[in-house]
């Protein structure tokens, strides 16, 4: 942190408005975004504890309204849907959290290499970022999970390899300054090779950034999970919010008042999680992202 | 005024058809188990031995892979996608029935979902950090975290259901014999809640374009000079900073497609709407493999002639960009 904000201090130097310290509503947003995630989590790890009953157990008859003993009713063979929403929340934030760290790998090392190798790799892998990013992305997914078959493991592999693309030009662009940096040509001055110059110097630098993105990629990935297993493609065994959501559909629930305990539920979790994690991710990229720190 | 398509743009272009195809042509081949049954799209035993024979042949199964490639290669530029064995009819027609119904709501839904985008952001950007910039700004966000598949759903049931104002199935109400003006009204009706679900999940994404754009513009030199010679507001407003933005709103819009086109999958299967997006997903419950991969090829080519598009107007939205 401390290199970074001496970058800063470099860069606001220019500035001629002096930093005003007053509410923000970025940080707002940024805080609010991590008690929702703070509180998915605690969820998803205590949802045994949480959970009335065991949510693959059939607890009750099929199709029953709220009730005292399942207040948010019963699906279609009985089991109870409270239950598996809240053991649901494992499934889905671990998918969007794994798929995105997946993500932020590929995306980082290819930024790396990209922005520290400009004239010939770093053109090639930019010319492919382009391409991953013309490529009809949701389609693609189905594509590939179709083919591969419906398991967790396939999910989060899938949602990463496609998905590093913008994270790998975020990096990229940053590490292009960097690069520039005196003690970067100091170090290579007093003889250090690209790999103790890229871990030891650039990494750190960007290693925030990284995690900003990652946080921003983790909202995109619950929704695309969601989506990929509201279309039949989930692991059948690890039911997920989107799982909730496909049985729903399946069984055309929307057509009868079921909608209100068995589809608005689900849905609304899934828009909380993704909206945690995007709102926290906007709030660190406004602090951490040299670009937006004085546009807004 | 020469306006073109750089080279190397419709190189990439090319390139993209060419790896979608690529993909297609190895994925059912290189997967373990037996390809015979991802090629044809139905179980091996369900087959009688004269199709199997079909498929080898068709596919080229009996020859090296390199052959194959190219006949497969040659058979698509033919606009041959191969036969279904599930449907018993050729994938083309499947495709061409059903490639009308997606071009219309997406669309129309490109049409609402920028226009309420770009006005807002205009909106969001001219009253930077007012209450209404902060309101537009928070609605997007929370739009943007919603899935587009519960907010149709939610549709159905508020709309369609619990009030019976709208159609909530298909496209065209069958077994009716509509004419003219009747059977528009028809359609449109049907589709008005299938474009309001893919018009939201696009509208946070084009606003957040034109909302940063739109700044960017702000700060320039030249609207610091209109403002000087004294041009009214809205003279500004209109003529220096909207004209202005809308070049890469345009560029955004053609790339921001073929997100679009993903949102039909999972509309098209809310709606029970006969369209490409609803195809990919028969096919995927189906295991109508050849299938998929046609819908899939087809969606890709519809985004890449969108691009080639948005790069042919950007230097009608933007002088600079003349060369």
């Amino acid at each position: 942190m401390s290199t970074l904000t001496s970058v800063q201090v470099e860069k606001t130097r220019h500035e001629d408005k002096p930093v005003r310290r007053r509410f923000n509503p970025s940080t707002f947003a940024g805080w609010m975004g991590g008690v929702i995630i703070v509180g998915l989590i605690l969820v998803a790890i205590f949802a045994k504890q949480l959970s009335p009953y065991d949510p693959a157990e059939r607890v009750g008859r099929p199709f029953q309204p709220p009730s005292a003993e399942h207040l948010l009713g019963t699906n279609d063979i009985g089991q109870d849907i409270l239950s598996e929403l809240i053991y649901g929340s494992r499934v889905s934030l671990t998918i969007g959290i794994v798929a995105s760290l997946v993500t932020m790998g590929i995306g980082t090392t290819v930024g790396l290499l990209a922005g520290y190798f400009p004239k010939r790799l770093g053109k090639v892998l930019m010319r492919i970022v382009d391409l991953v990013l013309i490529v009809p992305f949701l389609p693609l997914l189905i594509l590939l999970a179709a083919y591969l078959g419906r398991s967790l493991f396939n999910t989060v592999m899938i949602i990463g390899v496609l998905s590093w693309a913008g994270t790998a030009r975020v990096i990229r662009s940053h590490v292009l300054t960097i690069v520039q940096q005196d003690y970067v040509l100091a170090s290579r001055t007093i003889g250090a090779g690209d790999l103790h110059i890229i871990t030891m110097h650039i990494l750190p630098q960007v290693l925030l950034l990284a995690v900003g993105q990652f946080v921003q990629a983790t909202s995109g990935a619950i929704l695309l999970e969601a989506s990929l297993s509201f279309l039949g493609l989930g692991d059948p065994l690890q039911k997920s919010w989107g799982t909730v959501l496909y049985w729903a559909q399946v069984r055309g629930v929307f057509l009868t008042p079921a909608w209100r305990w068995w589809v608005l539920p689900a849905g609304l979790l899934i828009s909380l999680a993704a909206l945690g994690f995007a709102l926290l991710g906007f709030s660190l990229e406004q602090v951490i992202n040299p670009r937006l720190r004085n546009s807004h | 005024m020469r306006i073109g398509l750089k080279g190397n743009r419709l190189l990439e272009y090319l390139l993209v058809f060419i790896v979608a195809v690529t993909l297609n042509f190895f994925l059912p081949r290189l997967m373990p188990g037996n390809p015979l049954a991802l090629l044809a799209g139905v179980d091996v035993g369900l087959m009688t031995p004269e199709e199997r024979a079909e498929v080898i042949i068709e596919a080229g199964l009996d020859q090296p892979l390199w052959k194959q490639y190219f006949k497969y290669i040659g058979n698509l530029l033919r606009g041959d996608f191969g036969y279904s064995y599930r449907q018993k009819m050729p994938i083309i027609d499947m495709i061409m029935d059903r490639l009308p119904w997606t071009l219309l709501i997406t669309g129309l839904s490109l049409i609402v979902s920028s226009i309420l985008g770009v006005v807002l952001g205009a909106i969001a950007a001219w009253y930077r950090a007012k209450a209404i910039d902060i309101s537009l700004l928070w609605t997007m966000i929370l739009l943007g975290s919603m899935p587009s598949f519960w907010l149709g759903m939610l549709l159905i049931s508020v709309v369609s259901v619990e009030n019976r104002l709208l159609p909530s199935f298909g496209a065209i109400t069958p077994a009716m014999s509509l004419t003219g003006w009747e059977k528009t009204k028809d359609i449109l009706e049907h589709a008005v809640l299938p474009v309001t679900t893919l018009s939201i999940l696009s509208v946070p994404g084009i606003f957040l374009t034109m909302r940063y754009t739109m700044l960017g513009v702000l700060g320039e030199d030249f609207i610091r000079t209109a403002r000087a010679k004294g041009l009214s507001e809205k003279v500004v407003l209109f003529r220096h900073v909207v004209r202005n933005s809308l070049a890469p709103v345009v560029t955004i819009l053609a790339i921001r497609l073929g997100y679009a086109f993903g949102g039909t999958v999972v509309t098209e299967t809310v709606f029970s709407y006969p369209g490409l997006g609803r195809l990919i997903y028969e096919s995927v419950s189906n295991r109508d493999y050849p299938v998929l991969q046609a819908a899939f090829l087809v969606i890709t080519i519809a985004v890449l002639v969108s691009n080639i598009l948005a790069d042919l107007m950007y230097p009608i939205l933007d002088p600079r960009a003349r060369t």
